[in-house]
């Protein structure tokens, strides 16, 4: 007891004079550094995987680097322009400088761009730029020889939309709205508005998919959970036969059942349910989307449900009856309540893979089934609008975030039970 | 024995990614397409065993994926007439020495020998092909069609029809049934009143449309009754009436042309094996040959006159020619697809076709 | 037993669950107002499956079940208004402790403020009167097992159900329980139907106990009946400590028997379960009643033991004796100041009265 080294004015000391503390983070240290080598792979994983990729999502969402790069003299000279007048010799001068010094592919890259101002810009360019090397002064004559579209003001007055390093174009493209010459934001011409209704479809059809998935695999969740052994085992093996099925041939298998002239049509018109020109449109539109992806996602729904149904005892069953509770009742209030985390990381689990699909769509949705996962990938592999495309990303996953968050606030992560 | 073990699997190792290093890889879009330039070219090729086909679905999201993370796996990729020309603007192709390929029989530079201008010297001719119009005998009864107008008329030809999920060579068709000349397309296309009038005429067959995404498609529909006339690739068509005697009626009036190209991928692993292959796919021969699989026209002038000399050309001993879309008889009643116009206007068309079919 | 004031009555009643083996065998028991009765019996005995035909649960096979005179055979479990306790007490997990107790006078429409006076009152009874408001997850084992049983209250039940409800607790706990649930018992004049596997439990808490063993009750009496005299050998085996020998009956004086055993010794016992002489019998003897070193004469049991080991248990001190050539004979001597001091390896005399040695069946 003597040998006590607490003092009551300096700090704790062990038996050899170290203070307490350094010793402690001494021995701890090792541990510290173990668990940190441990926890270093999926750090970088994560970061490699996950943060890296979409910190890039959302830097060419808004990034407009390319243009100004390419064309500095330009933009200096547009800012000395009234935006009324023609332009003026040193406007072609400054044109002329940053295609003559700019790299090719560069050029190019930034006429797609410019293109998506104001269409029309990419053939300009290519075209002036293929006679730049012979060109002489004064430029505004032998930019005019090469394309007359020069003298058109909507070419010159869009660069007012890119001026500036950073754009929400895309963002505003995603959304149906648009830049006027002034970056003043306007509403997309009317005939070229797609992105709003893709984007409601979407949402609804994410909604439609969630509630019939949850609706189907609630009572086979609880088959599942109540049924024997055996007999479960075997419902299993049917819910997750999908799961060892190729995509494309459920999708085919939906396509052969539910096309005008597929299984169930000619059944109901063989069984007289319906009439030869009456035959249902079950495929190629909203109704097909639908159908086909509930029944792809429907096993994301079941097995959280199920999991979390097969750790409800049956007791609490018997206990609310003896209570009086009649076996509905019971069900609703003892029974239902309990199986909310399953629902809520099914529903959630569902709506987020519903909302980016874009495979199902691109096959049955004809032309009223298509979401908005596949203009994102449209503009991914076709029309390499890679900004819009990211924009759009970037929106999803803020649409995931805010329904996120509404659970949160509903249900409470912390009740969200995978399984 | 642990040691021989090791250096036998080292040796082995290092023997197929030799052998995988010296195989061009190109990519192309499957099915009987593929397998007329694998018959064509690679059983022709010096060394077939080096050559390797990829399938895809078009597009350059990957090319692009491929050459910005300097990551390329292939070599040769085969395009569209749109993607050819993006693909070397924003280089992610390889321009090519045009010295090096074979000149037609008659001494013409191959670049002099394609039927439509060169685009820039990253890319190397293929065939063309077509959008057009097709339907199975029998379906209607008095007047057969004859005519694109017939196309977009439901009431002279009633019934659905096939159109695809994007809008070119609609837009096209649309003004060539609505009477426009064919040299004027483009320059109607160019006006804001043009669109505005082909849109129009596709709102006549709007409530008749059925939509396809995948060239299998149009067929199925057509062949099912489903629709009673469709547009397909010309390829397509001719492949179901040579191969299998489908009875299929192509409507050759207002079809639209594109064009086919090989390109090098910038940074392409086998860039000498590549080209080596490039030079013997885009000979007169090499383009004659490929006929013989599909009904695709070579782009090669040269080409065409061997093959009609050697007809019945197919190689199951039908005529080729009344199935070639470029044949000089169709020629005045088709359009041969502005790639620079849809460079242009694509993306804008495009939405505004998306927002027409989705209303 | 009389059926005049019986609250419940089990008649003739049989339980199968798969159509060829019989759970419950022809069971006839009775259940009086404000009677504390106990199902004790090893797993698989037959209790628990008795317990869930009076809940409703499971339907009886054969045979009915009334309740105050009436048949509930067909009366499903809802409306048969027994209370339960169960085995893991089944409180909602998503409810609070007072949403808990108020789920039955919910169910039975009662207003509010009547249901808010009810759960209070019935917290207080079993001394939880702050805890309304935490789930059952935040209460501990003893917590949670006083909301059960105060649930099973909360709507004023004549009977009560309890499956083994102390199962889960640690051994203080479950013997404070003991008294506690013991306590409401008497305090409410409830009727308990307590189905258990401790015999201790039994014994603690019940007016009568029925021991049940292979789908039978074996005996049905207040516990010092059963513990005194058992019917047969596996309820002496069952409810407290026995020594046991197996002979034959050489004769029959109508009180007592002469038993003979293996090692040739006889044995005078109380004739208690036997069928004549020449049949053969169990001897239950308990270890308490085993007098060391007795007198010679005094007793009519006297024979020569060897004890083999000695465990000091405070009040008493445990021998393992070898006696008539069973190795394991118990003896419980107390720890008085009078007892004799043995050693192992010691050879004594051990003997005991007639009338504490029971001739039983001759079990298996």
């Amino acid at each position: 007891m003597s040998t006590a080294p607490a003092t009551v004015d300096g700090p704790l000391l062990t038996a050899d004079g170290v203070p307490l503390k350094e010793s402690l983070q001494i021995s701890l240290r090792r541990s510290k550094m173990r668990a940190l080598l441990l926890v270093l792979p999926p750090l970088l994983f994560l970061i490699f995987l996950f943060v890296i990729p979409i910190g890039n999502m959302l830097t060419r969402s808004v990034d407009d680097n390319l243009i100004n790069d390419v064309l500095p003299n330009t933009f200096a000279a547009f800012e000395t322009w009234d935006k009324k007048s023609e332009p003026t010799e040193a406007m072609f001068e400054a044109f002329y400088k940053d295609l003559r010094d700019a790299d090719r592919t560069d050029i190019g890259k930034a006429s797609v761009r410019m293109n998506y101002a104001n269409p029309g810009w990419r053939s300009l360019i290519k075209r002036t730029a293929r006679k730049i090397d012979k060109m002489e002064p004064p430029y505004k004559e032998a930019f005019l020889k090469a394309d007359d579209r020069w003298l058109d003001q909507d070419f010159w007055r869009s660069l007012g939309i890119m001026k500036d390093r950073v754009t929400f174009g895309y963002y505003l493209n995603a959304v149906d709205l648009d830049y006027d010459y002034d970056k003043n934001i306007i509403q997309q011409d009317e005939e070229r508005k797609v992105y709003n209704l893709l984007w409601w479809r979407t949402i609804k059809v994410s909604i439609i998919v969630t509630i019939a998935c949850l609706l189907l695999a609630y009572p086979v969740s609880y088959l599942l959970a109540t049924l024997p052994m055996r007999i479960a085992n075997l419902l299993m093996i049917c819910v997750l036969m999908p799961f060892w099925t190729s995509l494309l041939v459920r999708i085919v298998a939906w396509m052969i059942m539910l096309q005008q002239n597929g299984v169930v049509n000619d059944t109901l018109v063989a069984a007289g349910v319906l009439s030869d020109e009456n035959r249902l449109s079950m495929m190629y539109n909203f109704n097909g989307t639908i159908i086909v992806m509930t029944q792809i996602l429907l096993p994301f729904m079941i097995l959280p449900i199920y999991s979390v149904m097969k750790t409800i005892p049956p007791s609490y069953m018997k206990a609310a009856q003896n209570l009086g509770a009649t076996p509905t009742l019971a069900f609703i209030r003892v029974y239902m309540p309990q199986t909310i985390p399953g629902i809520g990381a099914g529903c959630i689990l569902v709506f987020i893979v519903a909302i980016g699909y874009y495979i199902t769509p691109e096959l049955v949705g004809g032309k009223d089934g298509r979401l908005i996962g596949n203009m994102v990938a449209y503009h991914m592999q076709r029309s390499l609008n890679w900004g819009l495309a990211a924009a759009m990303g970037t929106i999803l996953l803020c649409v995931i975030l805010v329904f996120y968050w509404v659970y949160d606030k509903i249900i409470g992560i912390d009740n969200m039970k995978m399984g | 024995m642990k040691v021989l073990l090791k250096h036998t699997l080292l040796a082995s190792v290092v023997a197929v990614t030799t052998a995988a290093q010296a195989e061009v890889n190109i990519v192309s879009w499957g099915g009987a397409y593929t397998a007329s330039q694998q018959k064509a070219y690679q059983d022709t090729y010096k060394d077939p065993g080096s050559i390797n086909f990829i399938n895809y679905n078009g597009g350059l999201g990957e090319v692009r994926t491929q050459v910005e993370s300097g990551n390329v796996t292939w070599d040769i990729v085969d395009v569209l007439p749109h993607e050819g020309r993006v693909g070397c603007d924003e280089g992610l192709f390889e321009e090519l020495d045009r010295s090096r390929f074979a000149p037609a029989p008659d001494g013409t530079p191959m670049d002099d020998d394609i039927m439509v201008e060169l685009p820039n010297d990253c890319v190397v001719p293929q065939i063309f092909w077509s959008y057009v119009p097709f339907y199975k005998a029998g379906t209607f009864k008095d007047a057969q069609p004859t005519t694109i107008a017939d196309f977009f008329n439901v009431k002279k030809f009633p019934g659905k029809r096939g159109i695809h999920t994007w809008p070119n060579a609609l837009i096209e068709m649309a003004l060539l049934a609505d009477g426009v000349a064919v040299k004027d397309v483009y320059k109607v296309m160019s006006t804001p009143e043009g669109i505005d009038r082909a849109f129009m005429m596709l709102d006549k067959i709007k409530d008749h449309a059925v939509f396809w995404s995948s060239g299998a498609k149009p067929l199925e529909l057509v062949q099912s009754g489903e629709v009673s006339m469709a547009l397909a690739y010309n390829g397509r068509i001719g492949a179901a009436i040579l191969s299998e005697d489908a009875p299929f009626v192509t409507v050759w009036d207002g079809q639209v042309l594109e064009e086919e190209w090989l390109g090098m991928m910038k940074g392409a692993p086998n860039k000498e094996a590549a080209m080596d292959f490039l030079i013997h796919a885009s000979t007169t021969q090499s383009q004659a040959e490929q006929a013989k699989y599909i009904n695709y026209g070579p782009m090669r002038a040269s080409a065409f006159e061997i093959i009609k000399k050697g007809e019945p050309w197919f190689h199951n001993g039908k005529n080729i020619m009344e199935h070639m879309p470029n044949r000089p008889e169709v020629m005045p009643r088709s359009v041969v697809a502005s790639p620079e116009w849809w460079a242009d206007y694509g993306d804008s068309v495009g939405e505004r076709y998306t927002a027409w079919m989705g209303q | 037993m009389s059926s005049e004031n019986a609250l419940v009555r089990f008649v003739d009643i049989q339980k199968s669950y798969d159509g060829e083996a019989l759970v419950v065998k022809n069971l006839n028991l009775d259940v009086a107002k404000g009677e504390f009765l106990t199902m004790l019996g090893p797993s698989g005995s037959g209790k628990t499956t008795c317990l869930m035909m009076l809940a409703g649960f499971e339907p009886a096979t054969h045979g009915e079940i009334f309740l105050n005179e009436h048949p509930i055979n067909r009366v499903p479990p809802h409306k048969r208004g027994i209370g339960m306790v169960f085995q893991n007490y089944a409180l909602f997990p998503h409810m609070t402790v007072a949403e808990n107790l108020a789920f039955p006078l919910e169910v039975r429409h009662m207003d509010k403020s009547e249901r808010e006076q009810r759960v209070k009152r019935a917290l207080d009874m079993v001394q939880l009167g702050k805890f309304g408001d935490p789930r059952p997850a935040q209460l501990s084992g003893g917590q949670a097992q006083r909301v059960a049983v105060a649930r099973s209250l909360v709507f004023d039940p004549d009977l009560v159900l309890m499956d083994e409800p102390l199962g889960a607790l640690d051994k203080n706990l479950r013997e404070q329980m003991q008294y506690e649930i013991k306590h409401i018992h008497e305090n409410l004049g409830l009727t308990v139907v307590y189905v258990t596997h401790d015999q201790s439990e039994a014994l603690t808490m019940s007016n009568r106990i029925a021991v049940f063993d292979d789908g039978i009750i074996q005996q049905c009496d207040p516990p010092p009946v059963l513990y005194e005299e058992p019917n047969n050998a596996f309820v002496a085996g069952f409810i407290g400590e026995n020594n046991r020998f197996v002979g034959k009956v050489t004769e029959d004086s109508g009180d007592t028997v002469k038993v003979e055993i293996e090692a040739g010794a006889v044995v005078v016992a109380k004739k208690v379960n036997v069928e004549g002489v020449g049949s053969r019998s169990t001897l239950s003897l308990r270890p308490e009643r085993v007098t060391v070193d007795p007198e010679a004469g005094s007793l009519p049991n006297i024979f020569s033991g060897k004890a083999e080991e000695l465990i000091y248990l405070g009040d008493h001190i445990r021998t393992r004796f070898t006696v008539l050539g069973h190795d394991d004979f118990i003896v419980k001597i107390p720890n008085s100041a009078a007892h004799a001091r043995l050693k192992e390896g010691d050879t004594v005399n051990i003997g005991w009265n007639a009338e504490d040695c029971r001739a039983l069946d001759p079990s298996d």
